[in-house]
């Protein structure tokens, strides 16, 4: 089966569920690092993603469309920018589609790393999100079905948040922390692991 | 920490509205703040943003002679992408709009991209980043550094060449050399608390200071037992003067800023030093600022901002202004 507007609403649905229960954990990561909101924020960002959602719309793009405006108006954090830049790659990618397939993703998520180095300045090895959505985005390279994608998904992210965690942040805020760093695990890193468990559970 | 406020997720709004009912001068629309008299035709635009927890900055500097409009966050973070298009907007003259704000990850996505979309409804944007805090990064890194209280200097100058009657790149580019000018460096006691969060943002000693800390308490230089006020400003003073500037003058304006919880009183033992020091250096001090201009709510400690001033600054520096918190 394909991925259709179905899919993301109920991903939505998931994704705002486990940002609710991630807020604690990922505050307390960003609190070593930062101002400790990235919990608060992540759940701002899918309570807005998931009620703005439209109910019946089968144009992916249009769905996208719709969470990337959510998005743009419901937050100025940097993470929030980011999520606003993948949602509004995604409906370029989609626009006038009902459906795209598992083998695609890969593809759309590379594209989604590319904007965001572009827009956040991020490089890859600054122990950034960017850098687990690398390595994401080559684990679906080789996925054609929903349950070879979650697999591979799970596993890539858990291996770049371990293989990250004994390096330094090297970009924005946490950089500042230099070799403190070392040790850690990045906040945004963190956060995409989460809402993709949730969403392949 | 004790917070006279009402619910958490209030605090911002509840701040902007009371700004605004305080200052008629001031007009606010969502989480934008504009000058009653904006948009002034015929006028380069004068926009900056940032997150809520610094007043005066952001909003309190909208005003003839410096700011048109203001985007303004949620405490310590951004404001939105639509906030930033609001106020370029409110700010658009018609002769293109001055986007002079600080340099945070968050900040500047937001304002590019809002840039972009106005840019669709013809209106011409142009950017200057505040870097003057020294302590955020080395000399070699200096376009990574972060902007802190030096940024009001940079508002003025830009502010006063605008009203002038010069046009986009001419104030973009005063805007620019304002800030390449300007050195900040920052000390804190204490530390401050983000509404609704459970802790501090950062823990420090009863007896300790750390020196070149961030307004968002980013790691600074050393952390140390507390020192005299004379210690510290020498401190201080001897960093911003040995950081390399290409335009240096014999001629400087200084800013002693509260970071929110220490008095007047301490500023002025501390002014008192660094004007005795910048003497013994062979300059003089133009237009010294001494108060709370760029805060971070109840944190303790302040800053000190150097801008060095070749004769147009001094005289934009010295043009009439008018905001809430700053009259020239």
């Amino acid at each position: 089966m394909a991925i259709t507007a179905d899919t993301l609403r109920h991903a939505a649905t998931r994704a705002r569920d486990a940002a609710a229960l991630a807020q604690d954990d990922l505050n307390a990561a960003d609190g070593r690092l930062g101002d400790g909101d990235t919990g608060v924020m992540l759940r701002r960002l899918f309570e807005a993603v998931a009620t703005a959602i439209p109910a019946h719309e089968n144009d992916l793009g249009i769905v996208f469309q719709a969470c990337a405006r959510a998005c743009a108006s419901g937050t100025g954090s940097s993470l929030g920018t980011l999520v606003t830049v993948a949602m509004m790659t995604l409906a370029k990618a989609t626009r006038g589609r009902s459906e795209i397939g598992w083998d695609e993703l890969g593809g759309l998520l590379a594209s989604i790393r590319d904007q965001m180095m572009a827009r956040g300045g991020a490089k890859l090895g600054d122990k950034t999100v960017v850098d687990m959505i690398d390595a994401v985005a080559s684990a679906l390279a080789h996925c054609a079905t929903r349950d070879e994608a979650t697999v591979a998904a799970q596993k890539a992210a858990q291996d770049a948040l371990d293989a990250f965690r004994a390096r330094p942040n090297k970009l924005g805020r946490a950089r500042m922390f230099g070799e403190r760093t070392i040790g850690l695990d990045d906040p945004g890193m963190l956060a995409f692991s989460r809402l993709l468990a949730a969403v392949a559970a | 920490m004790k917070k006279l406020m009402n619910a958490a997720d209030a605090f911002v709004d509840e701040m902007l509205d009371g700004l605004v009912a305080a200052h008629p001068t001031l007009v606010r629309e969502a989480r934008v703040v504009r000058a009653a008299h904006a948009p002034k035709p015929g006028k380069v635009g004068i926009v900056s943003g940032g997150g809520s927890g610094h007043l005066p900055l952001f909003t309190g500097y909208v005003g003839p002679g410096l700011l048109d409009a203001c985007a303004i966050g949620d405490v310590f973070a951004g404001p939105s992408v639509d906030s930033c298009i609001q106020a370029i907007k409110a700010g658009d003259g018609g002769r293109g709009v001055l986007r002079l704000y600080g340099n945070y990850g968050g900040d500047r996505m937001n304002f590019d991209l809002a840039g972009e979309m106005v840019e669709m409804n013809g209106i011409r944007t142009t950017t200057v980043l505040g870097t003057d805090d020294i302590a955020s990064a080395t000399p070699d890194e200096a376009a990574k550094r972060r902007g802190v209280a030096g940024i009001i200097y940079a508002y003025k100058i830009a502010g006063a060449k605008a009203d002038a009657g010069a046009d986009l790149t001419e104030v973009t580019a005063t805007a620019q050399a304002a800030v390449d000018a300007c050195r900040t460096i920052g000390v804190a006691l204490s530390p401050c608390q983000i509404p609704g969060a459970a802790k501090p943002t950062f823990e420090i000693g009863a007896d300790e200071i750390e020196m070149g800390m961030g307004i968002h308490g980013e790691p600074g230089i050393w952390r140390d037992k507390l020192r005299s006020a004379d210690d510290v400003a020498d401190e201080m003073v001897r960093r911003l003067l040995a950081d390399p500037i290409t335009d240096k003058s014999e001629r400087v304006s200084v800013l002693v800023n509260s970071l929110g919880a220490t008095p007047l009183e301490e500023l002025f033992i501390v002014y008192r030093r660094v004007a005795a020091l910048l003497r013994k250096d062979g300059r003089t001090i133009v237009r010294p600022l001494v108060g709370h201009y760029v805060t971070s709510m109840e944190m303790a400690g302040l800053s000190i901002s150097i801008i060095h001033l070749d004769a147009e600054r001094e005289r934009l520096l010295a043009a009439p202004c008018a905001c809430p918190f700053w009259r020239v």
